[in-house]
């Protein structure tokens, strides 16, 4: 993307951000915000990191390709597993660049 | 309940004592994001830019792993406003606590709330006048608003200053390290803490492979119909889980 068109659009996320964040301090004066919303809400961040993270491990130049000679889906997996056990960022990405390097090596 | 006694000053910095601790958590977000938008490709400048303009860790992550993957400017735009919408519930948290006051005060907090900020600010609100209601007065000398400045302006001071740092950092860091990565691993980490619930498991699993059935779609717009399938999966499942839950009760009585 070219740097004025990625200007733009972090100048537009921004706005947009800032609006969401004055909208109910400063816009409008309700404050009981309906059920569906905070049900919505709960489950955009699990959709986006899903389909991001699947979109990374098995789409290249728009195209599906599951393979099992490439490395990032078995790091991806071993990350995975220790996030679940460790709940911890810093060793899911520790454990996952570690098995990205060694899958690279070995595969 | 005014405190007497207390300065505006002194709010301040509780505010700042307050936020402190989760700054260890917020620090390695920060400089991931300068180290993964310096492997998409973004200017330091803009980079660093971004972290004032949109100041939300998870959306600036997301921003990059799609500015990675090569999606247009609309995918991207359209997922980062669908993940902060959240934000709108945290204003109408706090708006009956800061809504006395005047407009220059609630333009500059607003700009301020973010997760982390809004999380230590409001368990102080909540503790300190709990007999809040919407039209109420707020009590003479209240200064709360003085102590969410504090917790947000610490908050703002990491995440620029973190950033600054990834931005160095990265620049450092080879391309073939395949550091871009760690932008996706951490992804999977957030996620393995966020799905406790089936209902947002059923909404990740639908978003996943709705990213893979949607990818030949162009500028990685199938990104965006991926995760509003995962979000129609999610309030179904929501939904049937309501109903067997009454269901449940029912066949017990």
């Amino acid at each position: 993307m070219s740097t004025p068109a990625l200007i733009g659009l972090l100048l537009a996320v921004g706005i947009v951000t800032y609006l969401y964040r004055y909208s109910m301090i400063g816009l409008f004066a309700s404050r009981s915000l309906p059920g569906w919303l905070h049900a919505l809400c709960r489950h955009i961040a699990p959709a986006s990191f899903a389909a991001l993270t699947a979109s990374a491990l098995f789409v290249h130049g728009g195209e599906v390709s599951i393979a099992l000679d490439a490395p990032k889906p078995w790091a991806a997996l071993i990350a995975a597993l220790v996030a679940w056990r460790t709940r911890s960022v810093l060793a899911t990405i520790g454990a996952g660049m570690a098995a990205l390097y060694l899958f690279k090596f070995l595969l | 309940m005014a405190h007497p006694g207390r300065t505006k000053r002194g709010e301040f910095l509780a505010g700042c004592r307050d936020e402190a601790p989760l700054q260890l958590g917020v620090l390695p977000f920060g400089m991931l994001y300068g180290i993964g938008a310096l492997a998409a490709g973004m200017p330091a400048w803009l980079a660093q830019l971004a972290s004032a303009i949109v100041f939300a860790g998870a959306a600036q992550l997301v921003i990059v792993q799609m500015l990675t993957a090569a999606a247009g400017a609309l995918p991207i735009g359209l997922t980062a406003s669908l993940l902060n919408l959240r934000h709108v519930l945290y204003s109408a948290s706090v708006a009956d606590y800061v809504r006395h006051l005047p407009r220059r005060w609630r333009l500059l907090l607003a700009y301020l709330l973010t997760d982390e900020a809004y999380a230590v600010a409001i368990l102080r609100y909540q503790s300190t006048r709990p007999d809040v209601a919407d039209g109420k007065p707020a009590p003479a000398g209240d200064l709360g608003h003085w102590y969410f400045l504090g917790c947000g302006f610490t908050l703002w001071a990491c995440w620029q200053l973190s950033t600054a740092a990834g931005l160095l950092f990265g620049a450092t860091i080879p391309p073939e390290w395949d550091i871009d990565f760690a932008v996706p691993l951490t992804f999977i980490a957030l996620l393995t803490l966020l799905l406790r619930e089936r209902a947002g498991q059923a909404a990740a699993l639908a978003a996943a492979l709705g990213a893979l059935a949607f990818a030949t779609l162009p500028y990685k717009l199938g990104l965006v119909g991926a995760i509003l399938l995962g979000l129609v999966a999610g309030v179904w499942a929501s939904r049937r889980g309501e109903r067997n839950e009454e269901m449940g009760k029912e066949g017990g009585r």
